[in-house]
């Protein structure tokens, strides 16, 4: 009840934020739209295949997942300077309730986002001549809640850790790596040396890479990047847990 | 019985005490205020009775249990409005008192009658789909007190509630705290001395970390050759500025 209760009021603080809608729907699909025109542009010779409507779609759902981690941030680090958190601490909530009335409303917005992000493709994809198989959207779907989990424990990180000014700027660290690392707008693979190795390390190259193959319809090497992500995922979420409760105990002192 | 029994609490920030050895009993309904200039310590004893503070010595219990050992069954007990305005912006008045019904585990139908019955008590009727943060300061300021009391707490910590209102606005919020006297205990902090007067049965002095002096409103006056509390305020905190 208590988590179900503060979820609620997470959600409806989510959802009645226009930035929310500006920047976790709208800039990811500009930029869907704006890399598939760019890769309409360029000529079938240079063989530029990350800029199909279906490697952008799998790319753009990552970005925009990178702004949930800004929102998650920015909910927590405005609540941290808030009197209401003071009065939700005196109250018989726990840090559990905290961290999943944190997380789940992020995670039902992200689910939102990604299912968005897919329809789009579908209609720029029928718009440019390229096709989808439902199944393979709903897989990659499937793929990404390991990368919501990612995204939302940096944004509990980064909320936990420093107030509402600098939250959203640490947080546009990675909103800018990770398309980088990610290889959302450039053909990583192809060009390979340092950069690929360095992207290699980070979670965004695995679960932009696997979300492409998942909906090119094949699954190779899918596994180990959807549990390479799983460990990035893991460890980054039980970072925020540890953070957040540690937060909550250094405000007792 | 005692609603609190406070033992030689304490704490320090670093080499700074704010709350020094205090020990103190507050029987059941009573409403009890704390007087004391800025910096006193009268918030950082708030949050340590309401488990927001650890206390560095010391301890106090709430209706028999610790806010040291046992926290949690304090929490249910408690309910506080902070100094600052402590809403919800985005969520409607209703929404907020619904949200607090929740995190104090009432069911949905219980939840909504208290909520309806805050609503009419508290004269929301006309502002219920409204936003909190588009609500005056003198209406959040009373729905963040009645956040506090749709959980009917035992015991009700009201921090400065009445900081920064208009007269009008005041005066409003003191009858409502009246309205209360009796059916909880009520520790309330606050510079109006005039406020302290009016509503306190029991009112203790702050100086520099230290509780000074405890009494009702007439017993600090008389002990003071005081006519008002402000006057007695002014010289038991040592600085006797009455003109006369």
């Amino acid at each position: 009840m208590r988590i179900k209760a503060f979820a609620s009021r997470n959600i409806k603080e989510l959802i009645r934020d226009p930035l929310s809608y500006i920047f976790c729907l709208g800039f990811p699909l500009v930029m869907l739209v704006v890399m598939t025109v760019i890769g309409q542009s360029i000529p079938d010779e240079a063989q530029m295949t990350v800029f199909s409507v279906q490697n952008q779609s799998a790319g753009t759902a990552v970005f925009g997942l990178a702004f949930v981690m800004l929102f998650s941030a920015l909910l927590i680090s405005k609540d941290r300077a808030s009197a209401l958190l003071s009065r939700l601490f005196a109250s018989p909530m726990k840090s559990v309730d905290f961290i999943l009335g944190y997380t789940l409303p992020l995670v039902i917005i992200a689910v939102a986002q990604l299912a968005v992000n897919f329809a789009s493709s579908l209609v720029i994809g029928a718009a440019t001549g390229e096709s989808f198989d439902i199944l393979n959207m709903l897989l990659s779907m499937l793929v990404h809640i390991t990368t919501i989990f990612l995204f939302i424990g940096f944004g509990i990180i980064f909320g936990s850790l420093f107030n509402e000014k600098s939250s959203p700027g640490i947080s546009s660290i990675i909103v800018s790596l990770a398309p980088i690392l990610g290889g959302v707008w450039m053909p990583i693979d192809t060009m390979g040396g340092v950069i690929l190795d360095v992207a290699k390390v980070f979670p965004f190259y695995h679960a932009v890479k696997a979300s492409r193959t998942v909906l090119a319809g094949s699954t190779d090497g899918v596994l180990q990047s959807v549990m390479y992500l799983s460990a990035w995922a893991a460890v980054i979420f039980a970072i925020s847990i540890f953070v957040f409760k540690a937060k909550m105990r250094s405000e007792k002192k | 019985m005692n609603a609190i029994k406070i033992d030689g609490i304490t704490k320090r920030f670093g080499t700074k005490t704010a709350v020094n050895k205090l020990s103190l009993e507050i029987e059941q309904g009573e409403l009890f205020s704390l007087l004391g200039v800025n910096g006193a310590g009268k918030t950082t004893l708030i949050k340590m009775l309401t488990c927001l503070l650890k206390p560095s010595e010391g301890n106090a219990s709430i209706l028999g249990k610790s806010v040291v050992s046992q926290s949690g069954e304090v929490k249910s007990v408690i309910n506080l409005s902070t100094q600052e305005t402590a809403v919800a912006p985005n969520l409607t008045v209703r929404e907020n008192l619904m949200m607090i019904a929740g995190i104090y585990g009432m069911d949905k139908e219980t939840a909504k009658s208290r909520t309806a019955e805050m609503i009419e008590k508290l004269s929301f009727g006309e502002y219920e789909n409204q936003r909190a943060k588009t609500l005056s300061g003198g209406w959040q300021r009373k729905l963040s007190i009645a956040m506090a009391l749709i959980t009917q707490p035992k015991v009700l910590f009201l921090d400065e509630p009445t900081l920064g209102l208009d007269v009008l606005a005041r005066r409003e919020l003191w009858e409502l705290v009246r309205s209360l006297k009796g059916k909880m205990t009520i520790i309330l902090t606050t510079h109006y001395m005039e406020e302290a007067e009016s509503l306190s049965d029991r009112i203790g002095v702050m100086i520099n970390s230290n509780l000074i002096t405890v009494g009702s409103p007439e017993e600090l006056m008389k002990n003071t050759n005081t006519k008002s509390i402000e006057d007695a305020f002014v010289k038991i905190a040592g600085g006797d500025r009455n003109e006369n």
